[in-house]
């Protein structure tokens, strides 16, 4: 028993040894020369070093998929090709161009345009947080990785307008490009530079979009108890139903943006359009992924972290303000066969109803739910030097 | 060559691991547990108007956590074979509106005749004092998504739908059940003959229908209190009844 005890570490760390040897003697391709038109990289050091994620304390830990460790040197790669307009047809839009840090990595558009200047239907996503998004990602869940997702804007015909085969020819020829690729990923000639390594390092500058801990919210649930004033401490427990005052009613917000990082990772149809069938909607929205008419309608919920800072709202930025949106859930939304069946169900039950009806809110507990949503507000996020366009 | 000497260095690695020393206890496997939801004994289906007392009930999610897993009278006693288990039967992007079978595979349980299994449903109070920040990523109990900040609990489950109670077609009241704190955690027993064996496994079958009667009763879903429990000072009482009766909603086989 002992011996086993003993013997089954030192198996572990001569495996990963001899393993790490056989990797690096595989990538160690000295003496494979480059191919015409193609750069020589092995003159440059490859020593990539963990970079550690800066998250609040009070914060869950953080997935990074292994496939796609973080390096500082892949975090400083990815942000330059996330602020960088190389990425598309005209060289004119970035990643950046749709997701600003002022405005929480969003755009503060109801819906984006592309370099033709064709809108898009949708809205920019706050990108806050990224890192912790389980279940998929855009507003209908059509990828399933950050690293899946950082692909296809490129190539959206209404977005940046390009092919990857152009924008990688173009970063093979930049003078700073191969080597940032090399340093992050150990690629020994130009040919190494691929799309997936492009988009492998935008998702680890994007999971370090992480927020700072320091909004009022936050500070309240680190102890600071006289963060919130009256009035937002009441907001709060409108928001997360803890039903433990008389006289506040259940707003429900917390069911679709709970969680520290105030989105459930789920999709939704939160009641924007009167259908009477499912096929009415005009954005389909997860059922166009799916391609099951019960998704039909329904959008991802997103993050409410520095939502003060992200108007206008919903997917399609129908809503220009955070009182617009109160209002919304207040009065139940519009009923369709999917709505989801929290939606109704805002305020008190109305006595003598039947089948019951609820209150919605009052003029004074929208107030304080609009006063709570302010205290998610993060400027020490925004404002992060980390994050802002390194050129 | 390089190739070659690379090669030969893996195949070497491999050979090593191959050469697993397994003298300090007896053999196990892995056991699977399939999680079904049912409603009246019928494969559930999200959307589909159920027949529920006098009115129609339309089904759209449902999740539990299941802990404390542990399988009874082996040869060397009860055998504890999982802390915690987040079982999802309606993800959104299932293929269609069935509720999805959730195999989960319990690896190195002892072989062996058991005679039955213990099922915690819900966070037990050891585990739901901690907070998702507390847990690796991509533990179950990781997912904040599943954790109430306002409480301090994780929701034990979540089950959610809609109702018609003028049977018109038309959506007029909701059923969202969500039951979350140490009061309603809850540990039910099977007992039933279990063989650990290699491929060995069972199925612990819920159904829906049978939690919503409760001691021959409708939850009677006319009573606004009786539609929605998110465990506050209202409606524990429903979450109380839930949590009672999921032992009699439960076949495990």
């Amino acid at each position: 028993m002992k011996g086993i005890a003993i013997a089954f570490p030192w198996r572990i760390s001569t495996l990963m040894f001899f393993t790490g040897i056989a990797l690096v003697w595989l990538s160690c391709k000295k003496d494979d020369p480059p191919e015409d038109g193609e750069q020589d990289l092995t003159h440059i050091p490859y020593a990539p070093q963990a970079y550690t994620i800066v998250k609040p304390a009070h914060f869950p830990q953080i997935q990074i998929p292994a496939d796609n460790p973080m390096t500082v040197e892949g975090v400083q790669l990815g942000r330059r090709l996330f602020y960088d307009p190389i990425l598309s047809a005209d060289s004119t839009q970035s990643c950046s161009s749709c997701h600003l840090p002022q405005g929480s990595f969003t755009d503060n558009l109801a819906v984006s345009t592309g370099i033709d200047g064709i809108a898009g239907r949708r809205s920019a996503m706050s990108l806050q947080n990224v890192a912790y998004a389980t279940n998929r990602l855009f507003w209908d869940g059509r990828s399933p990785t950050l690293e899946d997702q950082a692909l296809l804007p490129v190539e959206d015909p209404i977005e940046m307008h390009n092919t990857w085969p152009n924008v990688i020819e173009k970063l093979k020829k930049h003078p700073d490009y191969p080597a940032r690729f090399r340093k992050a990923f150990g690629i020994n000639t130009t040919k190494g530079i691929t799309r997936e390594l492009a988009a492998k390092a935008i998702a680890q500058f994007e999971r370090t979009l992480v927020s700072s801990g320091k909004s009022k919210f936050d500070r309240y649930l680190q102890g600071e108890l006289d963060a919130l004033d009256d009035e937002e401490l009441d907001g709060k427990l409108l928001f997360f139903d803890e039903g433990q005052v008389v006289g506040l009613p259940d707003a429900q917000c917390f069911h679709c943006h709970g969680g520290l990082t105030l989105t459930g990772n789920q999709y939704f149809n939160n009641g924007l359009d009167s259908v009477g069938t499912l096929d009415e909607f005009v954005d389909k929205g997860l059922g166009e992924v799916t391609g099951n008419p019960f998704d039909n309608g329904k959008f991802r919920a997103p993050t409410l972290r520095n939502i003060a800072l992200t108007a206008p709202y919903m997917h399609d930025g129908r809503f220009q303000t955070l009182e617009e949106v109160i209002e919304h859930y207040s009065s139940h939304g519009k009923p369709a066969p999917n709505r989801d069946p929290l939606i109704p169900t805002v305020g008190f039950p109305i006595p003598g109803t039947n089948p019951v009806k609820y209150s919605g809110l009052t003029t004074y507990q929208k107030q304080a739910l609009l006063k709570f949503l302010h205290t998610l507000t993060d400027t020490d996020f925004v404002n992060n030097p980390d994050i802002q366009n390194p050129f | 060559m390089k190739f070659s000497l690379a090669g030969g260095l893996l195949i070497a690695i491999l050979a090593f691991i191959g050469c697993k020393d397994n003298t300090d206890s007896g053999p196990t496997s892995t056991f699977t547990i399939t999680f079904k939801a049912l409603y009246d004994g019928q494969p559930l289906e999200k959307f589909k108007a159920y027949d529920y007392d006098t009115y129609k009930v339309q089904l759209t999610r449902f999740n539990t956590y299941m802990s404390n897993i542990t399988l009874l009278g082996g040869t060397s006693g009860d055998v504890k074979i999982s802390d915690i288990e987040w079982v999802n039967f309606t993800p959104d992007l299932a293929p269609d509106n069935f509720a999805v079978p959730v195999p989960i595979a319990i690896a190195n349980v002892p072989d062996g005749d058991y005679t039955g299994i213990r099922l915690g449903y819900g966070v037990p109070p050891n585990l739901n004092a901690q907070q998702p920040k507390d847990f690796p990523a991509g533990h179950p109990l990781s997912n904040e998504n599943e954790y109430w900040l306002g409480w301090k609990s994780y929701i034990f489950n979540k089950i959610e739908g809609q109702v018609d109670l003028n049977s018109n077609g038309q959506a007029d009241g909701a059923l969202i059940y969500h039951c979350g704190s140490d009061a309603v955690f809850r540990e039910y027993t099977f007992n039933l003959p279990v063989k650990v064996e290699p491929g060995a496994g069972i199925t612990v079958e819920f159904d829906l229908k049978t939690l919503f009667v409760l001691n021959g009763t409708w939850l009677d879903l006319n009573n606004a209190y009786n539609q929605i429990t998110s465990n506050d000072v209202n409606d524990v009482v429903i979450a109380n009844e839930l949590m009672d009766n999921f032992g009699n909603a439960t076949t495990v086989k």
